[in-house]
């Protein structure tokens, strides 16, 4: 990284280090007209943004104006103080993968998933499970040092647990799209909860991922993990084949 | 009275919510400012994150900050201690990891502002709070994370405060309904033959014991693994059928609502109650019915351990929805539940007793 960059203060960067330069789109409904132009242009400038500029702007239909601006971000944040936050992960390959589960945990590595309760979206779960995979990266059915369940969308909490404690799995993932209602939210501690009054709470992984997991929800539903937009099979294998490792190592 | 008070002598505090945004953490933040004038000695825990400055699914919900005093103990994670800046002596690296880093125990050696974030998994959070109080915590606060209850269970603390609000339901009515019923599930009576109760206590040593039905003259039938998860309504029916004087059910781990339903229908046509054991509340899961309500369909749940529930706090405002006035929201709860004492830590009568109990002489 040069050196010049001041990580304390970081702001957008477009033509040279440190214009701010941002550009953002938005709808009024208001409209199309010389006075809403001047709502945008007033609009972007209580948002923080320096010399705000419409470079277009259209009617989206009667009474709606669509605009696309650029302006610059007058606001910095302070990189150095998030930089310790411990989500940067250094993601394995595949092949990378298979030899550190042959030489770290020397077993088969027994994951099983859901889409739990009401939720019928099981494209993650499938993205993250299935051979086919998503985007050319495989599911981790196609590792072998995997063997996977994918028990589908809308799978009670006691089933998911009852499979995986046949299985004997390592790890569960659970797939759920969390929305600011709490129903989901419970699900996903529910099955945690459960877990736990299993009795099998220090042996399982239990991983969440859906559009709006991150660590730190993660972490507040008593996840060892959560993935989210952007996360490949390999960002989960890695997961699980590093914790599990760490375990093993801290039990022998 | 005020809350520190009356949970001056619970070691290890648990603090639950029923959901998001029932004012645990602010209930954690009377706590500490009321143990810290008494200059009590404190350690806190979270099995979630507290102290972050944004609520994690809703960013336009401000929480309330964690402050500690100078020498308090803390189990969070290595990074959330450097960020927080305030100078500490670490104790111990518990080498437990969470999505946040891993654990360490520190003492503060300044007054200071903290997220915190400690292990998830109940028997962590009991040898953290073990570990504090090994070095010189004279209470432990555990709070909770969203609707978490597993850090409640008799094996992990010595006692409660649950936290209830607004945010249950838009009518005032059903937030006393909703309350009530969590707390039946934890008060849920405690099992008293003494000859079961050996039995199951015989379980739970083994905890991976099997469901066990046990005989009106305590004759037992073991049931498949993981009986209580995953069997079907015939398999049920034919447990029953093989022990037809079956009057207890000692349930190993998880008692999951669905089977409670598949219970019912298995049993349609039989007389008589059915007693199921469980460890404690914690391992009980009813989201549609209460306990009440299957115990008059003759499904009784009685506990081996109780759970005791300290005090009850409110939060009247739900985050950018509803409000409601704190003093009928309490006295309609007070009314329902009875007996356990219900506290607003930010009500404008209870923050002025705080100041009148605690201000410097």
């Amino acid at each position: 990284m040069p050196s010049e960059i001041d990580l304390a203060a970081v702001k957008p960067y477009a033509d040279h280090r440190g214009d701010g330069l941002v550009q953002l789109s938005f709808t009024l409904p208001v409209p199309y007209s010389l006075a809403a132009r001047k709502a945008a242009l007033e609009l972007a400038a209580k948002m923080g943004f320096d010399e705000p500029e419409v470079v277009h702007y259209e009617q989206l239909t009667e009474g709606f104006t669509y605009f696309v601006m650029y302006g610059a971000c007058a606001h910095t944040v302070d990189f150095t103080a998030l930089e310790g936050e411990g989500f940067n992960i250094e993601y394995m390959t595949e092949d990378e993968i298979e030899r550190f589960a042959a030489e770290h945990v020397g077993r088969t590595i027994v994951v099983v998933g859901a889409s739990t309760g009401s939720d019928t979206h099981s494209v993650g779960i499938d993205a993250m499970l299935n051979l086919k995979g998503y985007h050319g990266h495989h599911g981790l059915e196609g590792y072998r040092s995997f063997e996977t369940y994918n028990l589908g969308s809308q799978v009670p909490n006691s089933v998911l647990l009852a499979k995986a404690i046949e299985v004997g799995a390592d790890a569960i993932l659970v797939s759920q799209t969390v929305t600011q209602q709490n129903l989901h939210v419970q699900n996903l501690t529910e099955l945690v909860e459960m877990v736990e009054a299993e009795g099998r709470r220090r042996e399982m992984i239990l991983a969440c991922g859906g559009p709006r997991v991150s660590g730190e929800l993660a972490k507040e539903l008593g996840y060892d993990a959560g993935f989210s937009k952007g996360t490949y099979p390999h960002h989960l294998a890695t997961f699980i084949v590093r914790e599990l490792a760490a375990r093993v190592a801290s039990v022998g | 009275m005020l809350l520190s008070e009356l949970t001056t002598s619970v070691r290890r505090l648990a603090l639950v919510g029923l959901a998001k945004n029932t004012g645990k953490t602010e209930t954690l933040a009377a706590l500490l400012r009321e143990l810290d004038a008494e200059g009590r000695l404190i350690g806190v825990t979270s099995v979630g994150r507290d102290g972050e400055e944004r609520d994690v699914i809703d960013s336009r919900i401000e929480k309330p900050r964690v402050r500690l005093g100078a020498g308090g103990l803390v189990a969070t994670t290595d990074a959330l201690l450097s960020v927080s800046g305030i100078a500490h002596t670490v104790l111990e690296n518990t080498g437990l990891r969470t999505p946040l880093g891993v654990v360490l125990i520190a003492r503060l050696r300044e007054r200071g502002t903290i997220e915190v974030a400690g292990p998830s998994a109940a028997e962590d959070v009991r040898a953290v709070s073990d570990a504090m109080l090994d070095h010189g915590a004279e209470q432990v606060l555990i709070d909770g994370a969203i609707d978490r209850r597993a850090a409640s269970s008799p094996a992990v603390t010595d006692g409660l405060v649950m936290s209830t609000g607004a945010v249950l339901a838009p009518e005032l009515e059903q937030v006393v309904s909703l309350t009530a019923g969590a707390v039946e599930l934890v008060r849920l009576p405690l099992l008293e033959d003494p000859a079961v109760r050996a039995l199951a206590l015989g379980e739970e040593r083994g905890r991976r014991g099997s469901s066990t039905l046990v005989g009106e003259d305590y004759d037992t039938l073991e049931l498949a693994a993981r009986f209580a998860l995953s069997s079907e309504e015939a398999d049920i029916a034919e447990a029953l059928g093989s022990s037809p004087s079956a009057h207890w059910l000692i349930v190993a781990g998880a008692l999951p609502e669905p089977f409670m339903q598949r219970l019912l229908r298995a049993r349609r046509g039989r007389d008589g109650e059915l007693v199921l054991v469980v460890a404690d509340s914690t391992h009980v899961f009813l989201s549609e019915r209460s306990p009440e309500w299957y115990a008059r369909q003759g499904l009784e749940i009685r506990t081996l351990t109780a759970i005791s529930l300290a005090a009850i706090t409110v939060n009247p405002i739900a985050p950018q929805s509803h409000r409601f006035e704190s003093e009928p929201l309490r006295a309609a709860l007070a009314e329902r539940i009875g007996e356990v004492p219900i506290f607003d830590v930010l009500d404008p009568d209870y923050i002025s007793a705080t100041r009148a109990t605690t201000a410097p002489l």
